[in-house]
């Protein structure tokens, strides 16, 4: 009952969690670029207005993976927090990350198309990734349920250093962030403008919006799992990890997805088979 | 009562394909289908109400049934051993001689040769085959009767061959019926044989350079899959003493001259389940009607290879052997499901997929785990579903836009909206949870956790999956229209069994914990016993029953609120050059001329393209069933 309770609890407060973070992410990154940079609650600000503005859609599927995509990623950050089957919780994240797709191919618009195949190739990227860094901890911890694996008596960090390294490079293409920003960016230059999100406006935007903060919050708690028995030393893992995100977003050119697909996939491949073998091996 | 409901789902169907071919008339033949169809269901039904059980019939209408039986098999094997000396082909000829000669000795000096009880013996792992095939096979015959129709139509034939047709289609559910109801490992064969000749009549069924060429591709294949199962029952008799597989698998351990048979076993396994290096048969497949294909890779033929190896799992569990099965299954599924993305013709897709996901099938039984053979039972189940839906709906799709190219259906939507609506819930439950074939899969990745290179490879065929997939399902979708799309029309016997098997693949998947408890975990019982507490703790139903309503009420709720969006209608974004009407979305190009957008999937031909891949992996896969046959020596 009380992992039922915890997980509706972090259905409400992820969102803001999410908001606040894209906030100090968007300050950060300002003053890292010599900025004054917006509020800390813009993001907030942003997503009311986006919901304030008049609707308008080019066909209904759109809309439909709109809500499905905000429904993935909200049901998978509830499991999370309820303490389920982190593998289970990944796959319905993943009915989310699917349909974020299928809008953006709902529409014959070049842009949203182009970007739906980059997407894709992220999926396929950070999905192998994910899944071997779950099999690591499970192994590590007896389980793959996420109760269990939080009330691990080590830190997991210790054990698992080359899996964290493979997991911070698996969330970096999951958040799309630079060098691995080629489905979507922040940037209005983008040669394919916003990629699976040309397509979107107004509430719509503000339903994918929303759901990108749900994600933002399951994918630091997975980092979490990494250190879970202090508080401070979860707090400082996950401050570190989002700290080294923003500078990597900022100091890196954007690479090409195919270079995401020979390089990071493979390096990343072989970093799990490594310390896979020695958990195997212990 | 039992017996009458095995009689029938065995051979009730020959005397339908009896009357298929003897009655030229389509009225009657159509009635014949039908019935057949509704009966099959009903007695698969009735079956599964009264659980497992074993039965020996001694007679089929005042013939002993063992030694009609071998009689039958020596007649299939000389009606092979016909085609091979009329078409001139010296490998057919060499491979069912070197199957007729071995059997022959075999069945004169087997010593106590008479019935071994039991003959047939229902057990979960059997009743999930048979509904499988009784079910969605049978939904595949109906589909086919309007579909032949059209078929030949379109290909102006003089006189109809669908008595033909037809008479091999619901024989080959006699045979696939038999097979899993087997006991008796001679039987079993029998039941084998026949099923690969009634898939070499069938792909060849519209005859031509093509059909006939791919027919004999798959029979010789068959055939060598069919040496190696002799092989593998005279070594098992060798080391076993027995006929009977029930008693193999619970005889303990057995000794290197079993694991031999086991190895042959599974040779002739991957060969009807075309895992490489293997798969060229079942994509020459597709040459034959869409009824075919639909049934070939759904609930007969190659899962006949899969079923063959998950019942003798147990008996091989925790072997060296085991372990290599495992690998070589896991790389079928990896690199099929690559090749997969490298495609764009829709049936080749489908073709690949399947090799894949019985690759998986393949990994479960070598991980053999009661948590693993789990998965693969209801591997088995929940794709046959999809599948089987899959293809009726390309075949469907082809009819009506004359391709089966992937990018020729971006915008189905528009076209064909029932028909759209019904392939991207296939796709759907093919693909994510809470569907059964996700779940499935999900209980193999944890179940292959203590295998590393397993785990791998699954991780990576997954992902692979999601891309071929997920593009598939996105672009029929991409629709243009701003008006609703109206429903398009099509006859009765068409329409119900894609709306049956859609609808089946949803309400199956949300009964998943019942299937589980009623046809999976008896099987676990005997020498697998072991902590399935995890597995039985995942699949529990107060898990999966809310995850599933919670999931199917934000669905609800995004269809309604899809419905109901009161927005203005955008144009797609074009960078300001719009030109032309929403409805063909173009640009303005240069010259000023209008320029009509168009866009295209992914297929990384340069990584994926089967015809760089297909020898070095087929090199690989041969290396890793040889390392395989050495792990049963050790």
């Amino acid at each position: 009952m009380t992992s039922i309770l915890l997980g509706i609890l972090a259905l409400i407060l992820a969102p803001l969690a999410g908001g606040l973070i894209a906030g100090l992410d968007r300050r950060v990154t300002a003053r890292v670029q010599s900025r004054f940079g917006p509020p800390i609650l813009q993001p907030f600000y942003d997503v009311a207005k986006l919901f304030g503005k008049e609707p308008r859609m080019g066909n209904v599927w759109q809309i439909f993976c709109a809500y499905i995509y905000l429904l993935g990623a909200a049901v998978s950050v509830f499991l999370f927090f309820a303490g389920a089957d982190l593998l289970l919780l990944f796959f319905v994240q993943a009915i989310g990350a699917v349909f974020l797709v299928f809008g953006a191919l709902a529409r014959p618009s070049p842009y949203s198309q182009i970007g739906a195949q980059r997407e894709l190739m992220q999926i396929l990227t950070y999905e192998p990734l994910l899944i071997l860094v779950f099999v690591g901890l499970a192994k590590a911890t007896g389980s793959f349920k996420v109760a269990a694996i939080w009330s691990h008596p080590e830190p997991l960090l210790l054990q698992l250093p080359l899996l964290y390294l493979v997991l911070t490079t698996a969330l970096t293409i999951k958040l799309r962030k630079s060098p691995f920003d080629f489905s979507t960016s922040h940037h209005g230059h983008q040669e394919i403008v916003k990629g699976v999100l040309t397509e979107y406006s107004g509430p719509y935007l503000g339903l994918i919006e929303l759901a990108h903060w749900y994600e933002v919050v399951l994918v630091l708690g997975i980092c979490a799992l990494f250190w879970s028995t202090s508080l401070v030393g979860l707090l400082v893992l996950l401050a570190v990890t989002y700290a080294a995100e923003i500078f990597v977003d900022n100091t890196m050119a954007r690479l090409t997805w195919r270079w995401m697909l020979g390089s990071a996939l493979l390096a990343g491949l072989a970093l799990s088979f490594l310390n896979l073998v020695w958990l195997y091996l212990a | 009562m039992e017996n009458t409901l095995l009689f029938v789902l065995i051979f009730l169907p020959f005397a339908a394909a009896g009357l298929c071919w003897l009655v030229p008339s389509g009225a009657v033949r159509r009635g014949v289908v039908l019935v057949t169809a509704a009966l099959l269901a009903a007695a698969s039904l009735g079956l599964f109400g009264r659980g497992a059980f074993a039965a020996t019939p001694e007679s089929l209408l005042g013939l002993p049934l063992n030694g009609l039986i071998t009689l039958a098999d020596f007649a299939l094997l000389l009606v092979i051993l016909g085609i091979g000396l009329k078409r001139k082909n010296r490998w057919i000829t060499i491979l069912t001689l070197l199957q007729l000669v071995p059997l022959a000795i075999f069945e004169l000096t087997l010593p106590e040769h008479g019935p071994i009880a039991p003959a047939l013996v229902i057990d979960g792992l059997s009743l999930i085959m048979i509904l499988v095939i009784s079910i969605v096979g049978s939904l595949i015959c109906v589909f086919a009767l309007p579909y032949m129709e059209a078929h030949e139509q379109h290909l102006h034939l003089r006189s109809s061959r669908q008595g033909r047709f037809f008479f091999f289609l619901v024989l080959f559910l006699g045979a696939m019926n038999g097979l899993v109801a087997a006991n008796n490992i001679l039987w079993a064969y029998f039941f084998w044989e026949l099923t690969t000749l009634c898939s070499f009549a069938l792909i060849g069924h519209d005859g031509g350079e093509e059909a006939t060429a791919n027919a004999v591709r798959a029979l010789v294949m068959n055939l060598f899959g069919g040496v190696a199962l002799v092989c593998g029952i005279i070594f098992l008799y060798g080391a076993a003493k027995t006929l009977s597989i029930q008693d193999v698998v619970q005889a303990g351990s057995l000794g290197t001259m079993a694991f031999v048979a086991f190895a042959l076993i599974a040779l002739a396994g991957f060969t009807k389940a075309a895992q490489l290096p293997f798969q060229s048969w079942l994509l020459g497949a597709m040459v034959a009607p869409t009824p075919v294909s639909a049934l070939l890779h759904s609930s007969t033929m190659v899962k006949a290879g899969v079923y063959i190896v998950l019942r003798f799992a147990p008996a091989f569990a925790g072997s060296a052997f085991a372990d290599c099965l495992a690998v070589a299954g896991g790389f079928t599924f990896c690199v099929a499901t690559g090749l997969a993305l490298g495609q764009s013709n829709g049936k080749r897709i489908l073709a690949y997929s399947t090799i894949g996901n019985l690759g998986l099938i393949m990994a479960c039984a070598g991980i053999g785990t009661p948590a693993a053979l789990a998965a693969g039972m209801l591997f088995i189940v929940f794709h046959a579903v999809s599948k089987g839906l899959l293809f009726l709906c390309v075949g469907a799709i082809e009819q009506t836009i004359g391709s089966r190219d992937i990018e020729d259906m971006r915008g189905l939507y528009d076209r064909m909206p029932r028909t759209a609506v019904i392939t991207v819930i296939g796709i759907v439950t093919m693909l994510l949870p809470p569907f059964g074939v996700l779940m499935a899969k999900w209980m193999a990745i944890e179940a292959a956790a203590d295998n590393l290179p397993v785990v791998v490879l699954i991780a990576m065929g997954s992902a692979l999956g999601v891309v071929v997939w997920g593009r598939w399902a996105g672009i029929l979708m991409s629709s243009s229209r701003t008006k609703k799309a109206w429903p398009e029309a099509q006859p009765a016997l068409l329409r119900w069994p894609l709306a049956v098997l859609a609808g089946g693949a949803v309400v199956l998947s949300f009964l998943l914990p019942a299937v589980y408890a009623s046809l999976v975990a008896p099987m676990l019982k005997g020498p697998i016993a072991g902590s399935a507490g995890s597995l039985a703790s995942g699949l529990a139903a107060y898990l999966i029953y809310p995850l599933f309503l919670v999931l199917a009420a934000g669905f609800l709720y995004a269809v309604i609120a899809a419905r109901q969006a009161r927005a203005a209608v955008d144009t797609v974004y074009l960078a300001g050059a719009q030109a032309g009407p929403p409805e063909s979305p173009a640009f303005t190009g240069p010259m000023d001329q209008p320029v009509v957008v168009s866009a295209g999937n992914y297929y990384l031909p340069s990584i994926f393209g089967e015809e760089r891949l297909t020898f070095p992996l087929n090199v690989i896969a041969v290396a890793l069933i040889i390392i395989m046959a050495g792990g049963a020596l050790i």
